[in-house]
């Protein structure tokens, strides 16, 4: 009896060293999802920060637009600093083990990645460039990038598309760069579509897309239909807006408008091509 | 996002929904196993105790099949990526264990402990990274364990078997210390593990019982916890 007793006690012992080192793991795990959540969310700031800076007769758009991702090129080095620091941690059958504690900042770091992506290049980032920046100086994966955070990562890039893309109406240049933009995510919810049926999650991002989809439709609208009432070229209408906000900076603030344009412009067609 | 890698990701994709169509036949067959074990294995409650072990012996069979079930488990999975899958089989694999530990407590009054399980299951260490053991499951089979036990030490003294209880109390004692020892955070394996101290009751009243009216005599050196 006495033996079974101390088999018990030992093996018990094991156990709780096995279970420790997990929930260990684990806990370490969230909080380095957590960090790299925030500096992925640090990054996509300074995108649209920079991205949206004064466009000036030195500057042209898309200079400021390279300008921002080499930045936040730069930024995102810091998290694969990271990554590669987890790579012990989530070696060999480990990844799979923690990837959902792990996923939650994966998926926002592609995000970051290619928003990043975006403005360098204006096209969408494929897995394979996303796995390259999660390897060693040797082209070893710190780990398999899942095809659903891949995916996932993308889908939360049409809101901050969305966001960029309305915030840069009232600039010069702006209403190209919306409706560039537009068509790049009808682009992307298209090609996701085809993905849902797969991720589970992808279908219920798909309807956030589709919402970010439709305010920037409903903001392209509205400037078609405006701008029809004055028969002049772009670049002068940009002008007139200019003079108007400076305008408005120096007779100070009574006759303020908060973000008239951004209203919704009226009816609005779903399209889902 | 052009052809090619839409292509190309829909190709991994399909990958996936390929290999988890495979590993779910693998697993309806582990199933069908383990219901039958289990089928089996509830007789124990109305079996007396001298035909226990043919009773087993009729469970044997079905449980060293599994082993062609984790084989072809292991066969599947890619590298690596045993808990990707696990989810799909950890119920089967608890069902299974679970009936291996109660077929290993009536045969010899035993733990069967984590690397008996493992062997019983067919487990090979080379696999570790596609098929495997955890302790988690191996634990929970353990509480399921003890909910049958439970069970077992009133039916058997229905049959009119007055010692079994006072041995599932001693083993599950032991058992129950052995839980204490870890620290469990708040998951399933926890809630499972305060649902112990129910069947500890149980076990206790049926000794309470069976003393109380000298039907089986309690050893004095039972150690005090």
């Amino acid at each position: 009896m006495a033996t079974v007793t101390t088999s018990i006690h030992d093996s018990f012992n094991a156990f709780r060293a096995d279970l420790d080192d997990y929930n260990d793991r684990r806990e370490r795990l969230i909080k380095a999802s957590r960090d790299i959540t925030n500096l992925s969310k640090k990054t996509i700031f300074l995108l649209h920060r920079i991205a949206q800076g004064d466009v000036g007769e030195t500057v042209s758009e898309a200079e400021l637009s390279k300008k921002a991702a080499q930045q936040g090129y730069e930024k995102l080095r810091e998290i694969q600093e990271h990554y590669a620091k987890l790579r012990p941690e989530l070696e060999g059958d480990k990844f799979w083990r923690y990837q959902r504690q792990v996923s939650p900042g994966l998926q926002e770091y592609i995000e970051a990645l290619s928003f990043a992506h975006y403005l360098d290049h204006g096209s969408l980032i494929t897995y394979e460039e996303v796995q390259r920046t999660l390897m060693d100086p040797h082209g070893v994966e710190y780990f398999p990038l899942p095809v659903s955070d891949y995916l996932l990562g993308l889908s939360d890039l049409t809101g901050e598309l969305m966001r960029f893309a309305i915030s840069s109406i009232a600039r010069r240049g702006g209403r190209k760069k919306a409706n560039q933009v537009c068509a790049f995510v009808r682009g992307c919810k298209a090609d996701f579509e085809r993905m849902t049926p797969y991720i589970r999650e992808l279908s219920k991002k798909q309807a956030v897309t589709a919402q970010s989809l439709e305010k920037i439709e409903d903001a392209a609208y509205a400037i078609v239909v405006r701008s029809s009432e004055y028969d002049l070229p772009p670049d002068m209408l940009d002008d007139i807006v200019a003079q108007s906000v400076s305008n408005y900076n120096t007779y100070g603030h009574e006759t303020r408008q908060a973000g008239g344009h951004r209203r919704r412009g009226g009816e609005s067609d779903d399209e889902d091509d | 996002m052009d052809t090619s890698e839409l292509d190309r990701l829909n190709a991994l994709l399909d990958r996936d929904v390929e290999l988890r169509e495979k590993v779910k036949d693998q697993v309806n067959e582990f199933d069908k196993k383990t219901r039958t074990m289990s089928g089996l294995l509830n007789k124990i409650h109305s079996t007396p105790p001298e035909s226990i072990p043919a009773l087993l012996e009729s469970v044997r069979p079905t449980l060293s099949s599994c082993q062609s079930v984790t084989a072809a488990i292991a066969e599947l999975v890619p590298e690596n990526q045993y808990w990707r899958w696990k989810d799909m089989w950890s119920n089967s694999m608890r069902t299974a264990v679970f009936a291996a530990a109660l077929m290993e407590y009536l045969s010899n009054r035993r733990l069967l402990s984590l690397a008996q399980a493992s062997e019983t299951l067919g487990m090979k260490a080379e696999w570790s990274d596609r098929m495997t053991l955890p302790v988690e499951d191996y634990l929970h089979s353990l509480i399921s364990l003890v909910n049958e036990l439970s069970r077992l030490a009133v039916n058997s003294v229905t049959l009119g078997n007055f010692e079994e209880p006072i041995k599932i109390s001693m083993f599950v004692k032991e058992l129950f210390a052995g839980f204490s020892m870890l620290n469990l955070k708040n998951d399933t394996l926890r809630r499972r593990f305060d649902s112990l101290k129910y069947d500890i009751k149980k076990i206790e009243e049926v000794v309470y019982d069976v003393s109380l009216r000298k039907l089986a005599e309690v050893p004095q050196s039972t150690p005090s916890t």
